[in-house]
């Protein structure tokens, strides 16, 4: 179990199996998601319809973190145990991640202009989460900077084993400072701060969002895999 | 030296034989850097005119009515020290590895780790320490009142250790990078963002929240003389198993 993800044959074994199940899933639950979202779901009392952004920002936000995290534990077992298949993942996660920041970072800035009346404010979460943007870009921009592809993809590593760091600042920076962006409304699984009719649709976009991005990054690795295996 | 060596041949002790193997070891590569960066004397000197160039430019962009910046121009300053240190990451170890010196230092009895930390005592000594002479005179022309004066000298005290060990990392991470040396660059200036916010935090705070800020900043470089020699030691040592 633990071995197939870190073997790229068996790994990419499961993905080639994986890949049509997940992509019904995230159809199936996209379109599910944006109905209930646009017929079903209430406006909020003070956003008004405004609040239909936040079904897309805050999965991409998820996904955002997420993704950096899982970059972070490859590299560091990629580096500490020789296994050349963290790097691969490495290479399929980060444009991903840099899109979703990006997704992120924009609905958030449309959803600020009419309800805090600028498009970006200079605050703990949205910097935080802009560096995490950079980071990205950064990681891509070191792994192509070099003629030798595996010098690249070691340094890019490091560098991203570096840039975790952030990782928590992003997490708790609603808690630690005050902020303009309001915390976490689903953090608290006993009592949520979010009304029933709009947690549902929330994890609906949640788990649409996750299988979109999983199955991008099943296709990106399966290519990375088989593309290595012909230059050898 | 010699007579340590007379001393060692003398007592025929195995260890004492080591620990003096070892100090001359660590004094000859002192020597040696120290002699390399005093006949480049004149890098430094480009450095600190780089720093003061920067300051008067920003004069000339902003009007010369000194009285509506004073908040904002310990953060110039900072600003201007980071950059300063973020240009002159070339000069770590890119020189030793291209005339094949770090080769030596890697196969001699001490490890890669300990060549990295006198390399940055080294480097911050000549790097770092100039500013210590420029800042007060610089705030002589822009009229910083001496209490902020001291704060500054004390936070840039702590903060240019960690400045010396970002530029380190950078430039053990863009060894053999052929095709983009701005990036280089931008990993410092990414990873020094904490260093900035409390290091222009400790000025401009109130006087009751300095130490906790200070406490921080002393936590950070810590943190940094802990992990800094493990990770440049080994991108370097990425740099020399694929050249």
């Amino acid at each position: 179990m633990f071995k197939t993800f870190f073997n790229p044959g068996s790994f990419e074994k499961l993905a080639s199996k994986l890949n049509l199940p997940i992509l019904i899933l995230s159809c199936v639950s996209m379109i599910t998601g944006l109905i209930i979202i646009f017929y079903f779901s209430p406006d909020d009392y003070q956003q008004g319809s405004t609040v239909k952004i936040m079904y897309i920002h805050v999965p991409a936000a998820y996904i955002s973190l997420m993704t950096f995290a899982i970059m972070a534990i490859y590299s560091i077992i990629s580096l500490a145990f020789k296994m050349p298949f963290g790097f691969i993942i490495n290479k399929a996660l980060a444009p991903i991640g840099a899109v979703f920041t990006l997704i992120c970072i924009v609905s958030g800035s449309l959803w600020g202009k009419p309800m805090w009346g600028t498009w970006w404010v200079w605050d703990a979460r949205l910097t935080s989460v802009f560096i995490l943007f950079i980071t990205y870009i950064l990681v891509i921009l070191i792994r192509q900077s070099f003629t030798n592809i595996e010098i690249g993809e070691k340094i890019s590593a490091v560098f991203v084993i570096l840039g975790s760091i952030n990782l928590p600042i992003i997490k708790f920076s609603v808690d630690w400072w005050n902020t303009l962006h309001q915390p976490a409304s689903i953090s608290k699984l006993s009592s949520p701060s979010i009304d029933i009719t709009m947690l549902i649709p929330l994890l609906i976009m949640t788990v649409a969002f996750m299988s979109i991005t999983l199955n991008i990054a099943l296709i990106s690795i399966r290519y990375e895999i088989i593309n290595r295996k012909r230059q050898i | 030296m010699s007579i340590f060596v007379k001393l060692a041949s003398f007592f025929k002790i195995n260890l004492f034989n080591k620990i003096v193997n070892f100090l001359i070891i660590i004094g000859a590569i002192i020597k040696r850097e120290f002699i390399i960066t005093y006949r480049n004397f004149f890098n430094i000197l480009t450095i600190v005119i780089f720093f003061i160039l920067g300051i008067f430019i920003f004069v000339f962009a902003t009007g010369p009515d000194i009285k509506e910046y004073k908040e904002i121009i310990i953060g110039i300053i900072w600003t201007l020290l980071l950059f300063s240190s973020a240009i002159s990451i070339d000069k770590f170890y890119q020189d030793d590895f291209n005339d094949g010196s770090i080769i030596v230092f890697y196969i001699s009895s001490i490890s890669l780790e300990f060549y990295v930390i006198i390399k940055i005592i080294i480097s911050w000594f000549f790097w770092q320490l100039p500013f210590f002479i420029v800042i007060p005179i610089i705030s002589l022309f822009l009229d910083i009142n001496i209490i902020k004066l001291k704060l500054l000298l004390l936070s840039f005290l702590i903060g240019s250790p960690i400045l010396t060990m970002l530029s380190s990392i950078s430039s053990s991470m863009n060894l053999l990078n052929d095709k983009n040396t701005v990036i280089g660059n931008l990993i410092v200036i990414i990873l020094s963002i904490p260093v900035i916010i409390f290091g222009v935090g400790i000025i401009n705070a109130s006087p009751e929240i300095i130490n906790p800020q200070l406490n921080i900043l002393l936590g950070i470089l810590l943190l940094f003389i802990a992990i800094t020699p493990w990770i440049s030691a080994s991108c370097i040592k990425i740099g020399l198993r694929n050249s």
